[in-house]
């Protein structure tokens, strides 16, 4: 018996030394950026143990644009999104769940059929239905049309699905309404869902770049990737320094939000299925 | 084109009432001008920018200027196009001088030549530099102003010159003297890999820029002045991507494949090669960080010396009001000054537009002080427009991937060259 827990032993070590090897190359450019960011210039693209640590990088950057106040609108309009998102999808996903209705079927293959159409596509149509309410150069301007997720409909759809019809009717059994049953049974059981789902929503409008910029015009309604756009100067190429530094800058708070909870989404990735 | 210009002029008298009903309802609310701007190069340009909307408001009280920063050319010509198909356009935008075509086929812009009356400002559009007008004039009008622009130079290691046993004062005249530099400048270590190349010309992004300057060294140009033809395989064209397929394959002197545009400078730096080709805009940059003595000189020439010009115009859209488009045309005199061309050129490297801003003494002193800076002004009498034509994208991006698949070795010269030109043909027959 023992040499078949030997070779285990070897396929085992295989896989953890591929899963380091995966691991380093996905944390290289991280690696890189940090190096550079914390360096003069001279020293971005060489090695040098002993090279002095510098902060000018960030000073730089940081005044280079109203970073505070770009910080600010992004963290105003992920907030604004992901809140708009959550009551939306949840509210339609149990519809499409638990509700038979005329026109169910017709609605929900609609509602897919806006998970093969890409946003950009969208972006002149959603420019001028911007401007006719008037939104146009606002936070929320960025935000309305992205807050009815197909993605999120389709996913906690499905994940509501899942839940044994015996909790719904014992709940209503007990007296529930249906928003009730909704809150007390659905919610709490789709938790990982929603927080699985709540990271890549974050993560994308924290990121999304074109549209912000096209919508909006002022300082007081701009995200961080389009004052982070200043540095790439296309004419003259990349100041590597600055240009790392302000990355670190905008991406620092996901980064940091994710190390913290980097076990709760692990989790909720895996329970929810999307990878 | 008869009835196309005259339904123009009608839409224009309509809208000519229209602003003379506005001006007298609102006679003292200011005019306010919106226009987007690019940044392109390094340093703080928004800031700059901003500056110049507070300087000239305090000048013109009347006047409402609301710069928008709009990202990179790439960006800012989307971000203007999808405000003018939803219908709220600004009044002015500065974009690529290659995009004019784009934008008068999308009829988005005005010419300049109907708020011209004056012979103060005939004199000011003469003023320019006829290199520059090239790419801004077209059916005999004007649609573009100068603004952002630039032309290609090159750049050199002059402590890299000295080692090699060459006079480091003195760049390659022309192509024979660039191979015969680029020999003696190229290192090995032992393993025959290259430590240190003679010259590297950028290939990503936007190969054709630079080709270009080899083409027109050669002798010709790449398109007509109308925009609706191509030349890219005409046999002097050929013979200009030969050359520069030659300087990596056959003489070794340049790295193979694709040399990347946003590194090329730090490679510079780092001295990975003694001589680069890239945009006067880097100046700056390079001034302040080359560690080491460099100099710049026009590039080498083939049968000619020659560049192509580059970077920014400003553009008036249409859907402004007359009032506004004054408004405009006000501010853009106002930055093409003498004082601030001059000005501007010095805070980011790209070449004053006009020849009076030479003559300015702050641009004199700055001369004086660093001489490179007037090696570009001296190489635009040899500069011709950049590649730009109807389709202008497409085009373009036909003899890029021509380029790039000569430099890779995945087509000959040749062969990369017919098909482009195959290729643009097909976009451009409709403009025909």
């Amino acid at each position: 018996m023992s040499h078949v827990y030997a070779s285990r032993g070897a396929v085992r070590g295989l896989e953890t030394m591929g899963a380091w090897l995966l691991g380093l190359l996905w944390i290289l450019p991280l690696a890189y950026a940090f190096w550079t960011a914390f360096h003069a210039s001279e020293y971005s693209t060489r090695f040098v143990l002993a090279a002095p640590l510098t902060l000018d990088n960030f000073v730089t950057a940081w005044n280079a644009a109203p970073f505070a106040r770009y910080f600010l609108n992004t963290v105003l309009l992920v907030a604004m999104v992901l809140a708009a998102q959550l009551v939306l999808v949840t509210l339609a996903a149990y519809a499409f769940a638990r509700y038979a209705f005329p026109g169910r079927g017709i609605l929900f293959a609609l509602v897919l059929v806006q998970l093969m159409v890409m946003p950009d596509v969208l972006i002149v149509e959603n420019y001028r239905t911007m401007t006719a309410l008037g939104l146009k150069d606002t936070i929320l301007a960025i935000g309305l049309p992205y807050m009815a997720s197909a993605f999120g409909i389709f996913l906690l759809r499905q994940t509501f699905k899942s839940v044994p019809r015996e909790l719904d009717e014992a709940a209503r059994m007990e007296g529930c309404t249906s928003l009730q049953v909704l809150w007390k049974v659905y919610v709490p059981l789709a938790r990982p869902v929603y927080l699985a789902y709540a990271l890549v929503s974050v993560s994308y409008h924290w990121n999304n770049f074109l549209w912000p910029l096209i919508i909006t015009n002022s300082v007081e309604s701009r995200p961080v990737t389009v004052g982070l756009q200043v540095f790439s100067a296309t004419d003259q190429g990349v100041d590597w320094s600055i240009i790392t530094a302000a990355t670190l800058l905008t991406t620092a708070p996901l980064l940091v939000a994710f190390l913290l909870f980097q076990r709760q989404f692990v989790a909720s990735f895996m329970r929810a299925g999307i990878k | 084109m008869f009835s196309k210009s005259s339904a123009r002029a009608i839409n224009g008298s309509c809208g000519f009432l229209v602003a003379l009903v506005a001006a007298a309802a609102f006679a003292q609310a200011p005019v306010e001008v919106s226009f987007y701007y690019p940044v392109a190069v390094g340093g703080p340009i928004t800031k700059i920018i901003d500056g110049y909307a507070a300087d000239f408001e305090k000048e013109n009280p009347g006047i409402k200027l609301k710069p928008i920063y709009s990202g990179s050319y790439q960006d800012s010509i989307t971000k203007a196009l999808t405000a003018f198909k939803s219908g709220e356009p600004p009044v002015m935008s500065i974009l690529l001088s290659t995009d004019m075509f784009t934008l008068i086929d999308e009829d988005a812009i005005v010419p300049f030549d109907d708020l011209i009356r004056t012979s103060e400002d005939q004199a000011w559009l003469k003023s320019f530099y006829a290199a520059f007008m090239e790419n801004s004039r077209t059916g005999g009008k004007t649609w573009g102003i100068p603004f952002q622009r630039s032309t290609i130079v090159l750049y050199w290691n002059k402590e890299m010159f000295k080692d090699a046993g060459l006079d480091p004062n003195r760049a390659p005249a022309n192509w024979k003297e660039t191979v015969d530099y680029a020999q003696k400048l190229t290192k090995h270590d032992g393993s025959g890999r290259a430590t240190q190349w003679g010259v590297q010309i950028p290939s990503s992004g936007f190969p054709y820029w630079l080709f270009q300057a080899l083409a027109v060294e050669n002798g010709v140009q790449l398109m007509n002045d109308a925009g609706t033809q191509t030349y890219y395989d005409r046999p002097e064209v050929i013979e200009a991507l030969q050359y520069w397929v030659d300087l990596s394959r056959k003489y070794k002197v340049h790295p193979e494949g694709i040399v990347d545009w946003g590194t090329t400078p730090k490679d510079f730096f780092e001295k990975k090669m003694a001589m680069m080709w890239t945009t006067t805009g880097n100046l700056t940059n390079v001034k302040a960080n080359a560690k080491f003595d460099f100099g710049v000189a026009m590039l080498p020439a083939g049968k000619q010396r020659g560049s192509p010009t580059g970077g920014g115009n400003f553009y008036l859209f249409k859907k402004s009001t007359p009032a506004q488009r004054e408004a405009a045309l006000k501010f853009i005199k106002w930055a093409t000054s003498p004082q601030r061309a001059a000005q501007w050129g010095i805070d980011t490297g790209y070449v004053a537009v006009r020849a009076d801003a030479w003559d300015t003494p702050i641009m004199k002193q700055y001369v004086a002080g660093f001489p490179a800076a007037a090696v570009a002004r001296d190489q635009l009498p040899f500069a011709k427009a950049e590649l730009s034509t109807h389709d202008n994208q497409r085009v373009t991006k036909a003899l890029n991937d021509g380029l790039q698949a000569a430099l890779t070795g995945t087509k000959t010269p040749e062969q990369a060259m017919r098909d482009a030109q195959r290729e643009s043909e097909r976009l451009l027959r409709s403009y025909k």
